[in-house]
């Protein structure tokens, strides 16, 4: 009897065209699975046939997987109930063990073949054309065969297990449906869990648990080791293969081969009321059905509402929502930061955290009730009355997807309320509706709706909920990969670009213009999707595409035409508008034209890299900056002198590459011709009619124009804004070749057969040596700039501020240097408030009071004191123990938080507004990382400013990490030992994450390149552990030795090169006694392993 | 003229069966009985009138309405009930009614309200009203089909089968609410039970194999049979060999012997005695004879 039910189970299943579908499904799938998985992961060194890749491949497509293992495995019981066949087999005389046995045993089999195919596809994918081989270890069975037995199994078995059960017992399709998501969400929730071994031992796909279980393995064994059958995997393996049993035996338990059964239905058979004696005489009441177009939006709103309303009522709603909610609660809302410290709960924060989490909810939401609305009248059997009535298609649709969007916007404000909820226990009481309301409203509502259209037309177009859903998640991928794979333009690319970030200085700034011209194209592409989903729908049992096709062309109304057509137009000139936009008023370049155009740069420019060309010496500069039209005119004068042997005769200038950019009336005080040979890359070579020669100098004028045109669709232009512009003086004419335009990705050199690219010189090579910076145009400047803005707002440099007054409601300032400067300087401006103090640092020799000002937006109060306090502790221990500061102020500013990061320049230090100023510093357990930051950019104006370093290998030790150390002695001044060993221990932490994804062999500190894990979290460690070695005032005084002889401007000695490492290192051997001298071998010029 | 004129309808499905074969039909304002064998196509030439499926041949005319270029405008006078339908099982009666009275562009609010109630009463499920339509009978739900049918004041309304598996008291009370609404509408009923027209139709038509064999007044079509029709009680051994001698169109069985109805021109000999023809015999003689 067993075998019966075995067989009949197999061959049911071999019959079902679903079985094929899903096994080609997964096998296509996992042929690309490693780069799905991993995508934006870098690998580093370990190869994509590794088997821990490859099991953490297999664990997650098994897991995005259940719901088809739920649909095999929850169905085989609930079928004969399903199909009312159960009084037939019931009937007979079978054993109980018998039928549930063969029934699991059978629909097993059949998943186990099913997802043989993620074995069979992975083992596929190696051998992919677009595969590099580099990235690969030669093919080995076992790598594959191990994870899938040792993995997928387990959970395969788990799932099954599970589902067989809830599936027999519940007698419910839903549950089935919906068991996959749930087991989904349970692995979610795993992930909240804070200790990492239960962590590990929890999760039903063993991601973190293979994690935990190959903590502190090198690339080596990531490259060899097959998944240890040991420790935490071992656990995990048999905790779940335990839950599975136990999910057998219960549902064998309590199954019981009756039919009806009494516990599940309940339901009260309503009364039959025999008052039949009074029969209803009256005629029945005249109706006056209306069609015109107010009665048809009434029926789109009263049944939206009904749709809705019906989606509110089942239980799997609930259950989706009480998931996510519970996800949400978990994993709670992390506001950490790069820096290990929390924010506050900001409502953007806060807003993009929910938005996260609650996405695949969304999506879930979308996918599963598009398909029950579509066909809920066809699932009870209700369509005959349904399509009887005279509802047009376009309305009946359209109510569908009104009542779906009713239903996402019920979600979104439930956790609207969630997330005040949550900022009001954190203790934060600033509600900003407005930007809750638009987080959601603004920025998901659109990307599901448009989402939801493509629902709707994929569930009319396949005709068939199942396959509707499907090509609905099918079509989410396709398009997740189109835009990887370089359909970039937002007309092409279906929903467009996202909303650029939100910030609390800028609002949504002018990207919100670009969004909604988008939004509205491609909302009205869903609506001709809508069109064509309701002529596809045709009332009636026709089946088959072209049959329901050309049934429903019968059934439109001549008005609905006119409405199809009108959407049409309207599409279409949008679609024209904006491409005159994005195409005719600026310039779109896709990623390949971007690549040939780096490339031809190079080709024919490289030639130059090191042609001897002017430095710049003085720059005069009126700047009139337009934030509300994102523009700019400068007016700028270079001195040039040519500190080179050799006499200039051409002057090579290159104009920013940046459309809406121009540089006109450039002239010189010497006459010049130009030669435009190069004009396609704006590269302008004059020819000057008389040479200059060395040490001569020369004037040059230019005029600088930004003047915006329409809109982008990009996000791009984020250097001038209506509140909040920064940029700094990259954007101005340049001398020679420039390094940063060449194409950096080694696959793109490869295909234009271009040499691999250096990421830094050699530390003996010569023409780096004298250069700061990749082609420098300058060995440090004199500066003098005016520059205008619109008022209230407040603009920035470097520099005294001289003068400043308001003319025609512009606030003009003028800020001069009284001493030469690096060629490194911002423009900023913006609403500002201005925190101000003065004070005396510590070791500057003249008696000059320094002017310290924090220019913040109101609002950002929080860490004020803090960075205060740490700019004066920074320029009294700095001051004192390096060099005197060398200008009479330190300004911070915030800039918006498009870019997240914190710059030195001369005298200024830009801040992003999304750190620091909104950490929530707890100096109970944190470390004071708004102190911190602030510390290490002061420590910039020394390091970098003061002194800079030859831009070879190791220039960034000299830079960053001596900042660290400076930054790391201030911290230290001011807090505990312990708070100072937290600080290293994140650095540790951070240096161990990102040395395992780092795909290059590990450098010396001494020869780092541009690694910042070496030298940030490295480099941190590395000083620290040399202050203990050698002594906090040794390392000091070798500093002090070190920048007293090397630093770029007034120095004793003139050097005709800036310094590297190996001059630095002999400054701290100056100071090391002969017995520790190994101390310094060990730490900058070898690879050690950190502790 | 308000006649609905179905002319020369034919259609043949995929797999071969001719469930329409040049149907031609004109039907007045009143009840009209569609009199057919399970499987004679009766469904699908409801369906295909009720706007839900396309005719590979022929033409509807309701009025000056070309129904099949159309569509929709018969939808707004059509109250159709399927042979079988659902209803969301969650939902009340008065909430899916007022649903579908909002489809049927009845959207001003009191008037629905209004023919809601009325129809409620109507069809006897007022009490009920507000219990969910899961837990309904066969006959409540049949009942409840029967209002929303009707809540447009239909001008052609098409049942088909709508008496399967209501008890007798049930089948009564339906067929008064029908004859009722056949006094200004065209009500085309579609059965397999003789009863059904005979009690309700003037006019009627039976079809078979997706043919119609007669149509017309059931009494005068009656009377083509009148003074042919024999009857014998017979053994039931003895009904292969009659079905051999004679025209055979019914058998059934009688107090465990065997009763044969017989055509036949003449007196077809002993045993047979002249009996007065009932609709069940012309259906029997139609279908045999086809």
């Amino acid at each position: 009897m067993f075998y019966e039910f075995f067989i009949f189970e197999i061959k049911y299943r071999l019959k079902r065209p679903e079985t094929y579908f899903f096994f080609l499904l997964l096998f296509m799938f996992s042929a690309v699975g490693v780069e799905f998985v991993f995508q934006g992961i870098d690998l580093g060194l370990v190869k994509k046939n590794a088997p821990l890749v490859i099991a953490k491949t297999m664990g997650a497509i098994t897991g995005l997987s259940m719901i088809i293992s739920s649909m095999i495995m929850g169905v085989p019981v609930l079928r004969d109930f399903q199909y009312d066949v159960t009084s037939l087999i019931y009937v007979n005389p079978i054993a109980k063990r018998d039928y549930l046995l063969g029934r699991f045993l059978g629909s097993f089999v059949v998943l186990l073949f099913i997802f043989s195919a993620v074995l069979w596809g992975m083992m596929i994918g190696e051998f992919m054309p677009w595969n590099k081989p580099n990235e690969f270890l030669p093919f080995q069975l076992m790598n594959y065969l191990q994870p899938f037995i040792w993995v997928v199994l387990p959970t395969l078995f788990f799932g099954a297990a599970v589902f067989f059960a809830t599936g027999a017992l519940t007698k419910n399709l839903m549950v089935v449906y919906m068991q996959g998501v749930v087991i989904f969400v349970l692995f979610m929730i795993t992930k909240g869990i804070t200790n990492e071994t239960l962590q590990a031992l929890f999760d039903p796909f063993s991601l973190t648990t293979l994690t935990k279980a190959s903590k502190g393995w090198t690339v080596a064994d990531r490259n060899a080791a097959l998944i240890p059958v040991s420790g935490i995997m071992l656990l995990n393996r048999f905790f779940w293969i335990g839950v599975g049993i136990l999910a057998l035996a219960i549902g064998y338990n309590k199954f019981k081969l009756i039919v009806v059964n009494e516990k599940v239905s309940p339901k009260k058979q309503p009364q039959e009321i025999k008052s039949t004696a009074v029969i209803f005489t009256k005629r029945l009441p005249l109706v006056t059905p209306v069609y015109d177009m107010k009665a048809q939006f009434v029926q789109l709103l009263l049944n939206a509402w009904f749709h809705s309303l019906s989606i509110l009522k089942l239980i799997s709603f609930w259950a989706i929502i009480l998931c996510c909610f519970v996800v949400i609660l978990v994993n709670s809302v992390s506001l950490g930061n790069a820096y290990g410290v929390d924010s506050y709960p900001t409502t953007y924060f806060i807003i993009e955290e929910l938005r996260e989490m609650s996405i695949y909810f969304f999506m879930i939401i979308l996918v599963f009730y598009a398909g029950e609305i579509m066909w809920k009248e066809k699932d009870v059997n209700l369509n005959l009355i349904h399509d009887a009535t005279p509802l047009a298609s376009f309305v009946n649709l359209s109510s569908r997807f009104l009542g779906l969007l009713l239903i996402y916007a019920i979600v979104m404000l439930s956790l609207i309320a969630a997330g005040m909820l949550f900022q009001t226990f954190n203790g934060y009481y600033h509600y900003e509706l407005d930007v809750y309301f638009f987080g959601f409203f603004l920025e998901l509502f659109p990307f599901l709706a448009l989402y939801t259209f493509a629902a709707i037309f994929f569930q009319a177009l396949t005709g068939n909920k199942f396959m509707g859903m499907l090509a609905t998640i099918a079509f989410a991928i396709i398009n997740v990969a189109i835009g990887v794979f370089g359909l970039e333009h937002a007309l092409l690319n279906f929903g467009g670009q996202a909303l650029a970030s939100y910030s609390d200085m800028n609002g949504y700034g002018h990207f919100l213009t670009a969004y909604l011209w988008v939004k509205i194209y491609w909302v009205l592409f869903g609506v001709l999707l809508l069109i064509f989903a309701s002529i596809l729908m045709a009332k009636g049992n026709e089946t088959g595409l072209s049959k329901r096709w050309t049934s429903g062309l019968k059934q439109i109304e001549k008005s609905f035409r006119i409405f199809s057509l009108v959407c049409l137009t309207l599409f279409i000139s949008i679609g024209s508008y904006i491409f005159y936009n994005t195409n005719v008023l600026n310039e779109f370049w896709t990623k390949g034209e971007q690549s040939d155009f780096r490339a031809g740069y190079e080709k024919a420019l490289k030639q130059f890299e090191y042609l001897p060309q002017p430095k710049i010496t003085a720059i005069k500069l009126k700047v009139d900056l337009f934030p509300s039209q994102r523009a700019y005119q400068i007016k700028g004068e270079y001195l040039l002198t040519n500190i080179s042997p050799v006499p200039i005769r051409q002057i090579h200038v290159q104009k920013l590459l940046e459309s809406n950019l121009t540089l006109t009336d450039v002239s010189f005080n010497c006459p010049a011709t130009t030669n435009k040979r190069y004009e396609k890359y704006h590269y302008i070579i004059y020819e000057l009619s008389q040479p200059l020669a060395s040490g001569q100098t020369l004037r040059m004028n230019f005029k600088q124009t930004l003047q915006p045109k329409g809109f982008e669709a990009d996000n791009s232009d984020i250097d001038v804004v209506d509140n909040g512009t920064f940029f700094d003086n990259a954007v101005l004419p340049s001398f020679g070749y420039q390094k940063k335009y060449e194409l950096q990705e080694e696959d793109d050199r490869k295909h234009f057969a271009l040499l691999p690219r250096k990421h830094k010189a050699k530390r003996d090579d010569v023409r780096e040596l004298v250069n700061a910076r990749s082609g420098s145009d300058s060995d440090g400047i004199n500066l003098d700039i005016v520059i205008s803005t619109t008022a209230p707002q407040t603009a920035l440099t470097s520099g005294d501020l001289v003068a400043k007054w308001n003319t025609n409601d512009r606030n003009y300032f003028h800020y001069k240097t009284n001493q030469q400067i690096i060629n490194f300087y911002p423009i900023v401006s913006a609403d500002y408030q201005v925190m101000r103090d003065t004070c005396i640092p510590l070791g500057n020799t003249k008696n000059k009071p320094v002017d310290l000002e924090i220019y913040y937006q109101k609002g950002y109060e929080y860490n004020l004191k803090r960075m205060m306090e740490s700019m004066k502790m920074s320029l009294d221990y700095y001051s004192k123990h390096f060099s005197p500061y060398q200008y009479q102020q330190l300004r911070i500013v915030e800039f918006p938080r498009y870019r997240t990061f914190a710059q030195s320049l001369p005298g200024i230090i830009p801040f992003s507004e999304a750190i620091g100023f909104v950490m929530n510093i707890d100096d109970q357990k944190d470390v004071d990382m708004a102190f911190y930051v602030t510390a290490h950019e002061v420590a910039h104006q020394w390091w970098g400013l003061q002194l800079e370093a030859a831009n070879v290998q190791g220039q960034n030790m000299i830079l960053e990490t001596l900042a660290q150390y400076s930054a790391m002695m201030v911290l230290k001044a001011k807090y505990s030992d312990k708070k100072v060993q937290q600080f290293l221990k994140f650095q540790l932490n951070e240096y161990n994450e990102a040395k395992l994804k780092s795909s290059k062999k590990e450098l010396p500190l001494a020869l780092v390149e541009n690694e910042e894990h070496i030298y940030y979290n490295k480099g941190a460690i590395v000083m620290y552990e040399l202050q203990e070695q050698i002594g906090e005032e040794h390392v000091n005084k070798a500093l002090q030795h070190f920048l007293k002889d090397w630093r770029s401007f007034n120095k004793q000695k003139k050097l005709n090169r800036y310094a590297t490492t190996l001059d630095l290192i002999q400054y701290f051997r100056g100071v090391t006694p002969d017995l520790k001298q190994h101390v310094i071998t060990d730490l900058f010029e070898k690879v050690n392993s950190m502790k | 003229m308000q006649d609905l004129i179905i002319s020369n309808l034919s259609k043949t499905y995929k797999n071969g069966v001719k469930a329409l074969q040049d149907i031609t039909l004109q039907i007045p304002i009143g009840m009209y009985g569609l009199l057919g064998p399970n499987g004679a196509g009766k469904s699908t030439l409801m369906r295909t009138i009720a706007t839900l499926q396309t005719p590979d041949f022929g033409s509807i005319q309701l009025g000056g309405l070309d129904v099949l270029a159309q569509p929709n405008e018969l939808r707004k006078v059509l109250g159709y009930l399927p042979q079988q339908f659902g209803v969301y099982p969650a939902l009340s009666a008065e909430l899916l009614l007022d649903h579908l009275a909002v489809l049927k562009g009845i959207i001003n609010s009191k008037e629905r309200k209004e023919i809601i109630q009325a129809l409620l009463h109507k069809v006897n499920l007022y009490e009920v009203r507000k219990q969910k339509l899961g837990g309904f009978s066969g006959g409540m739900k049949q009942r409840f089909g029967i209002a929303q049918a009707l809540l447009n004041n239909p001008k052609l309304l098409i049942v088909d089968e709508p008496t399967a598996g209501l008890d007798p008291v049930e089948r009564n009370r339906f067929y008064n609410l029908l004859s009722e609404v056949g006094e200004q509408t065209i009500v085309i009923l579609s059965t397999h039970i003789v009863d059904d027209v005979k009690e309700l139709c003037p006019r009627m038509a039976i079809i078979n194999k997706g043919k119609v064999l007669v149509q017309g007044n059931p009494l005068q079509i009656m009377e083509n049979l009148q003074g042919r029709l024999y009857e014998k009680m017979i053994h039931k051994n003895e009904l292969e060999h009659y079905k051999n001698e004679y025209q055979v169109i019914s058998d059934r069985l009688y107090l465990g012997n065997q009763i044969v109805h017989v055509l036949s021109d003449k007196h077809p000999g002993s045993g047979f005695k002249l009996i007065e023809a009932n609709l069940e015999d012309v259906y029997m003689s139609q279908i045999f004879n086809a």
